[in-house]
């Protein structure tokens, strides 16, 4: 059966209160969810708690799921917005870009110096110092083959923003490589 | 940070469509516009390389993450109402069955899903070998590559080579006085325990440069904890 039509198929069984259907969709998604949350709340603990909210609330609301958007876009806009409200009520890691721009910079030291040698490890390091707005888009984009409007969808911004964000996000990578020793020509 | 793209440039808007372009996603028109870019400026092209590169690194960052823990949908199932699993369910559960659900299924990225049908005869290949250099490390006592080992020591996720044989395998543990605790994870991922005497951030931090600098074995070397 192709994806798509399964996962919908275990939609409307979950809408009939179906608990095997919701272990069936568990089974396919949980590791995408429960890795997109690890990536912004940065927490086993605390990512596993939020991917079963973002089940649950599966649970309680399969019946008003439209299906205009795929089912996996629709658990990482429910988990985008569960690690939202967990990291504001957290406030260790602020969700705003400044700061955590900061917490990041803060962080540049002998590591930088230790990881020279390997461009492929400063690169991942680059990855981790982005604000968390960077890292989700990056992480939809890249690792979740998220579309541009799907992106919108998870995140609820415009399309327009979608692609600067991402612009944006990969222009601050660059940065970062550049003061961690490696420049790439760009921008 | 400014999002406001009102005052772009033609190169910057391509710019921005690239991402998608090189992962596939882009709609016909913006693929088109795209297209006809890189014909006229084919200065811009190298910027698809970069963007490969930042792709596969996100990837493999991604993948030597977890997967949620083994009582996490029994937590779950137990805070919905009128829960009584059957044995099928409680077998669906299970880790092992969402590790390959994790591999292989829409939960996994369409590039590793991929690699992943392509990797499993190598994975298979692997993992006799790495089961038997576990039972040739225990004499007679026979241990899985999945099972647990105590003492002191460093903890490490690694992703070997596809050209990595038995004896490279055995070469690197021996040279690092390490052992494969556990695997292989989503991504044919093992993860590792290096014996130290010196357990320090920095220790671990070389150790973890000396074993990526393996390239002909190892093709990731992360720390992990254990």
């Amino acid at each position: 059966m192709h994806e798509k039509a399964h996962d919908a198929e275990l939609m409307a069984r979950i809408a009939a209160q179906d608990q095997a259907a919701l272990r069936g969709l568990y089974a396919r998604h949980c590791a995408r969810v429960f890795r997109f949350l690890l990536r912004l709340v940065r927490q086993e603990a605390i990512a596993e708690e939020l991917t079963n909210e973002v089940f649950l609330e599966v649970w309680r609301k399969a019946g008003s799921f439209e299906g205009k958007a795929s089912t996996a876009t629709w658990l990482l806009a429910i988990a985008h917005h569960r690690a939202v409200s967990a990291l504001r009520r957290r406030k260790e890691e602020s969700w705003d870009e400044a700061e955590a721009a900061n917490i990041a910079d803060a962080k540049d030291g002998p590591e930088v110096e230790l990881q020279k040698i390997d461009k492929a490890a400063i690169l991942r390091r680059c990855l981790e110092q982005l604000s968390p707005e960077h890292r989700e888009v990056i992480d939809l984009v890249y690792y979740h083959e998220m579309s541009i409007g799907a992106v919108s969808s998870i995140v609820g911004i415009p399309q327009s923003t979608v692609k600067t964000r991402m612009f944006y996000a990969r222009k601050r990578m660059s940065e970062l490589l550049k003061a961690a020793g490696v420049d790439r020509g760009w921008p | 940070m400014n999002e406001d793209n009102t005052a772009l440039t033609e190169r910057e808007e391509i710019e921005m469509l690239l991402p998608w372009y090189v992962g596939g996603n882009l709609d016909a028109t913006d693929h088109d516009r795209v297209e006809r870019y890189l014909a006229q400026h084919p200065e811009v092209r190298r910027q698809l390389e970069l963007i490969r590169e930042e792709q596969h690194q996100t990837i493999l960052a991604n993948e030597a993450l977890p997967t949620p823990s083994a009582g996490a949908l029994e937590r779950l199932m137990a805070s919905l109402p009128g829960r009584r699993p059957g044995l099928l369910a409680r077998l669906r559960a299970s880790e092992g069955y969402r590790n390959i659900a994790a591999l292989f299924g829409p939960s996994a990225p369409r590039a590793i899903r991929y690699a992943a049908y392509a990797a499993v005869g190598l994975l298979l290949v692997q993992s006799l070998a790495i089961t038997a250099l576990l039972v040739k490390d225990n004499g007679a006592g026979y241990q899985t590559a999945a099972g647990k080992d105590g003492g002191e020591g460093l903890f490490f996720l690694v992703a070997f080579t596809d050209t990595a044989s038995t004896a490279d395998l055995t070469r690197l543990l021996q040279d690092f006085d390490a052992r494969i605790i556990d695997g292989p994870k989503p991504g044919g991922i093992f993860q590792v325990k290096v014996r130290v005497s010196d357990p320090s951030p920095a220790a671990a931090e070389a150790l973890q440069r000396r074993l990526a600098a393996r390239r002909d074995v190892v093709r990731l070397a992360l720390p992990a904890k254990e």
